[in-house]
């Protein structure tokens, strides 16, 4: 009986184990999304499929904000959706190269610097833009924009402020929604945007 | 023993399974949305059908009712409450409004809430960028005002929010489990 146990909560690890590995956490990521479909429609504001998030720099601001860690002003967030992969292939498939992504869903994505900063030698004034990306095979060009609170599918180009060209490179790991985050570096924090299997990141000096 | 130790480590491999890894952040239990006044502001501004431009818009996390009771217990009468979860809820005006008789610049703020049994007392704070109302500081405040709550029918799994058009500007609908609550925003 301890034997019969032992061998099905092994198989049980196993299939955890190859679960934890790279393709399948479709597995554990679609869990939320399944529970979210099946619930009773909101008559207020249904969830959306592809989630909000919001991430600052520094990192975990609002957390360490409120445990007294940290009193400055934080430097910068950004605001966006997250779809989801769902088997698809994105990049040169559902993203076309060379087309315009809002890095993100629904509605364009925002960054907010809450000072000056610098990104590639030229100085980004504080204040609210739209960020999306132009993905090609072998590097994107990440846009700012003045139009803000649009919706992401049709960005007016002709109010696009500064254009930043960055290398993209494979990543370890698939990444099943889109994820922006701030990672320090040396004088500053890159943007770090991850989808699939490609990564972007986008110096930002202060 | 030997099933302990595999049993910790089934465990392990689930909480591992759970995040996207890479130190990179996993999607939220509790989602965050936004929502504009003029509902839909970025819809229709693509669709060239905007009639009056951008007054507010609000951004919160949706906790889920999962079967637990809200208002009473979860959520206990007559502590500040973040009106969410994870960051504080964030309440931007584009222009300088009116709630009750007091005159809100244009900007961001906290909006937390107080609620009761029959009423909720609603709280502007001008402490931003901050995670739920464990820091709360009554001396950031900007105003408060109450207003009486409505009993629903049909629960609300997901904390919602939404604005709808009123005589004197919009009210921001919030409304969780069976109880919904309207802060009334004056453009006038």
């Amino acid at each position: 009986m301890t034997k019969l146990a032992c061998t099905f909560l092994g198989a049980i690890l196993f299939i955890g184990c190859t679960d934890t590995k790279e393709k399948n956490s479709d597995q554990t990521e679609k869990k939320p999304d399944s529970a979210i479909v099946h619930t009773p429609t909101n008559p207020y504001a249904t969830i959306d499929i592809s989630p909000m998030d919001m991430s600052y720099f520094p990192l975990n601001y609002s957390q360490r904000k409120m445990t007294h860690d940290i009193t400055a002003q934080p430097v910068m967030r950004v605001i966006y959706s997250r779809p989801h992969r769902q088997g698809r292939t994105i990049f040169g498939n559902l993203l076309k190269y060379g087309e315009r992504w809002r890095l993100g869903a629904n509605e364009a994505s925002e960054i907010e610097f809450f000072q000056n900063v610098t990104i590639q030698d030229k100085k980004v004034n504080a204040g609210r833009y739209v960020i999306y990306c132009i993905p090609y095979r072998d590097k994107w060009t990440i846009i700012f924009n003045n139009d803000l609170y649009t919706w992401g599918l049709k960005i007016d180009s002709t109010k696009d402020l500064m254009q930043f060209d960055i290398p993209i490179k494979k990543t370890s790991i698939d990444f099943e929604y889109f994820t922006m985050v701030f990672q320090p570096i040396t004088n500053g924090a890159e943007l770090v945007m991850a989808w699939d299997d490609t990564e972007g990141r986008l110096p930002i000096n202060f | 023993m030997k099933r302990i130790t595999l049993l910790t480590l089934l465990i392990i491999s689930v909480l591992i399974g759970r995040s996207q890894t890479n130190n990179l952040p996993p999607v939220d239990k509790s989602p965050m949305d936004m929502c504009y006044y003029p509902n839909n502001y970025p819809v229709l501004k693509i669709q060239d059908k905007i009639t009056e431009p951008a007054v507010a818009r609000v951004i919160y996390s949706r906790p889920q009712k999962n079967g637990r009771l809200i208002f009473g217990e979860l959520v206990e009468y007559g502590k500040v409450w973040r009106l969410g979860a994870n960051e504080a809820t964030e309440l931007e005006f584009f222009k300088a409004v009116k709630i009750g008789d007091k005159k809100v610049e244009k900007g961001r703020y906290t909006l937390y809430a107080i609620p009761m049994e029959d009423s909720w007392t609603f709280i502007l704070n001008k402490d931003n960028d901050t995670w739920g109302a464990f820091k709360y500081d009554e001396q950031k405040d900007v105003l408060r005002t109450t207003v009486p709550v409505q009993k629903l029918n049909e629960g609300v799994e997901a904390l919602a929010m939404t604005f709808e058009k009123s005589d004197s500007g919009c009210n921001l609908i919030i409304a969780w489990d069976n109880i919904k609550a309207s802060l009334p925003i004056s453009l006038k």
